[in-house]
């Protein structure tokens, strides 16, 4: 196979638009890609800040990789999960990687800050906390933003990520999450920081063949208590389908968001509209208390009786409102 | 050829004449791994030689 652009060796296939790159040129080819899509869909500007979710995986440190490169301003947020040694080696990966390129990484220490942990919050179905996980996660990273003055949001969700999601959405048919879904949630509240998607059309193996290519150290093994997720399972049937049809995920993903999306009625759910603010922690909700404070009641409770039965004691007992001036 | 599978390092010995073929034989997706020789990444058509050293990188991660 020959690179596209050169005509040299080719290191990694895009089967899906037949084509192929060597490790030279697939870089500025990534790059590009990425580029392309900021611009088309308005994502952000060079003059505006951008604080990009970091978790030390190859989507999270190849963007923030790629924007710098490209030229925009962007600081990473990594969250302190407690997922035991999976969160240290990820922490390192993140620390590694903004020291190396001399970036400002935030952090925000759950156990800490807030007193639990993200196995604090096992769902009591699924005997998973990656649904817990995602809200811990979107709560923070939109507090930060706020709070620090960033106008944007930035993470590191592919092709592959999107695929899944929207797969999932489809099964279950979560009409209102496939009305929403696509590379820019705009804010619709002061207290909501735009989010953006800039990898959306980029899959996860391109993602880590970047990341390869360029020699950033991510943590290549799975969330130890992502085993068995749904979006696992999802992602498996769709590169079995893409395996027999190379571009089966673009074309579903794509697809929808170019023809699909539009013709899809919400149900009269207006999110502007219904937003008024925590009365615990002032962050934008629907309800009079967060989903957030309400699950990190849960958390705390859970590694208190925990603490308790085990006879650990805590450094700090935080509050939801309390983040630590020196970890931001 | 000798196969390091990531991120466990599970070691395999392995024939296949091809990398498309390789991962074949190890009944493992394209689209969800990436074959690594040395410092470089393979396309699916590259020949091997019995004497390869190659890792694969699997690229999935996520949950919820």
């Amino acid at each position: 196979m020959r690179c596209h652009r050169c005509r040299g060796p080719a290191n990694v296939e895009i089967r899906r638009s037949q084509t192929a790159y060597c490790a030279h040129c697939y870089p500025d080819w990534f790059r590009a890609q990425v580029q392309e899509r900021i611009n088309h869909e308005r994502m952000f500007r060079r003059d505006q800040r951008i604080l990009v979710a970091v978790s030390g995986g190859k989507d999270s440190l190849g963007l923030w990789h790629t924007l710098t490169r490209l030229g925009y301003q962007a600081d990473g947020l990594y969250i302190r999960l407690g997922i035991a040694d999976y969160s240290r080696r990820s922490q390192e990966k993140s620390e590694a990687f903004s020291a190396k390129f001399g970036l400002t990484l935030h952090q925000v220490d759950l156990e800490l800050d807030h007193g639990f942990v993200v196995p604090d919050l096992l769902d009591t179905r699924s005997g998973k906390p990656c649904a817990a996980c995602g809200t811990v996660k979107r709560y923070h990273f939109n507090k930060v933003a706020a709070d620090l003055g960033y106008e944007v949001v930035a993470t590191g969700h592919n092709l592959d990520d999107e695929a899944a999601t929207m797969f999932g959405n489809v099964m279950h048919w979560n009409i209102d999450y496939l009305g929403r879904q696509g590379p820019v949630l705009e804010s619709t509240h002061p207290g909501l920081v735009r989010k953006v998607k800039p990898l959306y059309r980029l899959s996860e193996r391109e993602t880590a063949a970047y990341a390869i290519i360029e020699r950033i150290d991510y943590i290549v093994e799975e969330c130890p208590m992502a085993g068995g997720a749904k979006s696992l399972a999802y992602k498996g049937v769709l590169n079995a389908l893409e395996e027999e049809q190379p571009g089966a995920k673009y074309r579903f993903l794509v697809g929808f968001l170019k023809e699909g999306r539009a013709t899809i009625r919400t149900g009269g759910f207006d999110q502007a509209a219904d937003l008024r603010e925590c009365v615990r922690c002032g962050q934008p909700t629907t309800a009079e208390v967060c989903a957030y404070c309400r699950m990190a009641d849960r958390g705390r409770k859970k590694a208190t009786s925990k603490d308790a039965k085990y006879g650990r004691r805590r450094a700090v007992a935080g509050t939801t409102e309390g983040l630590s001036a020196d970890r931001l | 050829m000798r196969v390091t599978i990531l991120p466990d390092r599970q070691v395999k010995e392995v024939h296949a004449q091809t990398v498309g073929d390789l991962l074949k034989a190890l009944g493992l997706l394209r689209d969800a791994h990436l074959v690594v020789r040395g410092d470089d990444i393979l396309t699916s058509d590259v020949r091997l030689a019995e004497g390869d050293e190659l890792e694969v990188w699997p690229v999935i991660s996520g949950g919820s």
